[in-house]
């Protein structure tokens, strides 16, 4: 999988890792049970700061999408029970970005065809 | 004898100074990173042909001079071998000077036409680069450093073997030329030389394995090939001197002990073919290297390039980039490997053995 980093970006390069290994697993092109590369070799390919890997790895773990095992590295975890927990922080984040939408001027049906290409897209290999 | 190859290893050197403006990465231009998009450029191709026009014929001129300079006349051998140094020497200078001069001429050239303004800079990394990573395994190295544990004993146990003077140093065709008084020490000083320098290329093999595998966004096939063949040929290319080193010394270390087997031709053949190896090496991995990026044909996203990392290049020759763990980077000006100044271990692989050899020399 490609992981492209926008160099001049607002978004934080460790946000911008996590985010596309989420979709890179969504779109099926890393499966459960593949592992990451090393925090080191990861830094080192992308020539940033391995705090910055480090980082994202473990925001990763912390939503359960990886499971950091000492020395054989970071493994992507398979697929979990939605439990009620979850879908109640999910709730919580996707909750404001829809409330700032409508606030920007965005109807319903816009929010809703939105939120299906975005699903088309991950959808697609 | 001194002649001959001082005369081939200065040709070899001239000829790569020439050709390297086409070997190097196609995104870096005389150590300046140019966007994909503009690196059919006129100038920069201008730029490229002048530089490999004057430095090929100040070759010219310079080896010419040197082939007329040691046959006007008898000249001693390390007369001649002396004036080769010195041409080495110039050639490097001279190729280094003009490399400087286009290095400004093309950074200019990058400025004035704003060739970065209004591209978007992006890293890109593949997860699955590491997995066609070609490199030897590190443990190929345990077969040379066991040779040499193999003989450090054997010389112990041939102690009484050895002449009262152990020779320290042998002239180009082999012949032993600087020797000092036999002791412990002294009788297996090669041996441990040979040993550090193993320990020191097992180094720099693992750091290298370590180092950043650096894809272009613009570029991703291309630069990806690259890569790969640049880790691969340089890990053989690095083994394959190392055996041919450890051959070499092994021989000169038993020639000592045994004179008898070091009689006749091979005494010239041996050292002569260990340099016929390194320079058809270098040679061939110059020329894989150099084109594994040059085949495959792009297709350029408009809008985009990669991160202009010119600022952590000073004189786009020395690398310094702290947020990078890499200890290696690809060269820009060259086909090979730089270090990255900012990672103190890769001191510690480079320079320390080469301290620890001098030291051990001055000090024993």
């Amino acid at each position: 999988m490609i992981i492209r980093i926008e160099g001049e970006s607002d978004i934080p390069i460790y946000t911008q890792i996590t985010n596309q290994i989420i979709e890179g697993i969504a779109r099926g092109e890393i499966a459960r049970g593949d592992s990451l590369p090393s925090v080191r070799a990861f830094a080192a390919d992308l020539g940033v700061n391995m705090h910055t890997v480090n980082k994202s790895y473990h925001e990763l773990e912390k939503k359960g999408i990886i499971k950091i095992v000492p020395k054989s590295g970071a493994i992507i975890s398979p697929t979990e029970q939605m439990s009620e927990e979850k879908m109640q922080q999910i709730f919580t984040e996707l909750k404001p970005v829809i409330a700032e939408a409508l606030v920007s001027g965005m109807n319903k049906k816009d929010i809703r065809d939105m939120v299906s290409s975005i699903l088309e897209e991950l959808k697609e290999r | 004898m001194s002649f001959l190859i001082f005369f081939i290893i200065t040709l070899f050197i001239a000829g790569i100074q020439t050709v390297i403006p086409f070997l190097v990465n196609r995104a870096i231009v005389f150590g300046v990173m140019i966007p994909e998009q503009h690196i059919e450029d006129d100038s920069i191709k201008k730029f490229k042909k002048h530089y490999s026009m004057i430095v090929g014929l100040l070759s010219i001129v310079i080896l010419t001079s040197y082939i007329g300079w040691t046959f006007s006349n008898a000249r001693q051998d390390n007369e001649v071998a002396l004036a080769g140094a010195i041409i080495e020497f110039a050639l490097i200078f001279i190729s280094l000077s003009f490399y400087l001069y286009y290095h400004g001429k093309t950074k200019q050239l990058k400025q004035q036409n704003q060739w970065v303004e209004h591209l978007k800079p992006m890293k890109v990394t593949d997860l699955s680069v590491r997995k066609q990573d070609e490199m030897l395994p590190w443990y190929v190295y345990l077969l040379p450093i066991l040779s040499t544990i193999g003989l450090l004993i054997y010389t112990v146990l041939n102690y009484d073997l050895l002449p009262d003077q152990i020779p320290t140093h042998w002239g180009p065709s082999g012949e032993a030329d600087a020797f000092t008084v036999k002791t412990p020490f002294s009788s297996v000083q090669l041996s441990l030389f040979l040993l550090i320098m193993q320990l020191m290329f097992l180094g720099i093999h693992i750091a290298t394995k370590n180092s950043g595998i650096k894809l272009s966004a613009t570029a991703l096939e291309s630069s990806r090939n690259r890569q790969l063949t640049l880790r691969k040929s340089s890990s053989w290319f690095l083994y394959i001197v190392l055996l041919g080193a450890t051959m070499l010394m092994s021989y000169f270390q038993l020639t000592t002990i045994h004179p008898e087997i070091g009689e006749g031709t091979v005494k010239i053949l041996i050292p002569f073919s260990f340099l016929i190896l390194v320079l058809v090496g270098t040679l061939i991995f110059a020329i894989k290297v150099g084109r594994s990026d040059k085949e495959i044909a792009q297709s350029v996203e408009a809008q985009i390039m990669d991160l202009d990392e010119d600022k952590y290049w000073k004189g786009g020759i020395f690398y310094f980039n702290k947020n990078d763990p890499s200890i290696f980077v690809e060269k820009r000006f060259g086909v090979g490997w730089t270090i990255n100044f900012a990672n103190p271990i890769g001191y510690l692989i480079v320079f320390l053995p080469i301290v620890l050899i001098i030291l051990i020399s001055v000090l024993a």
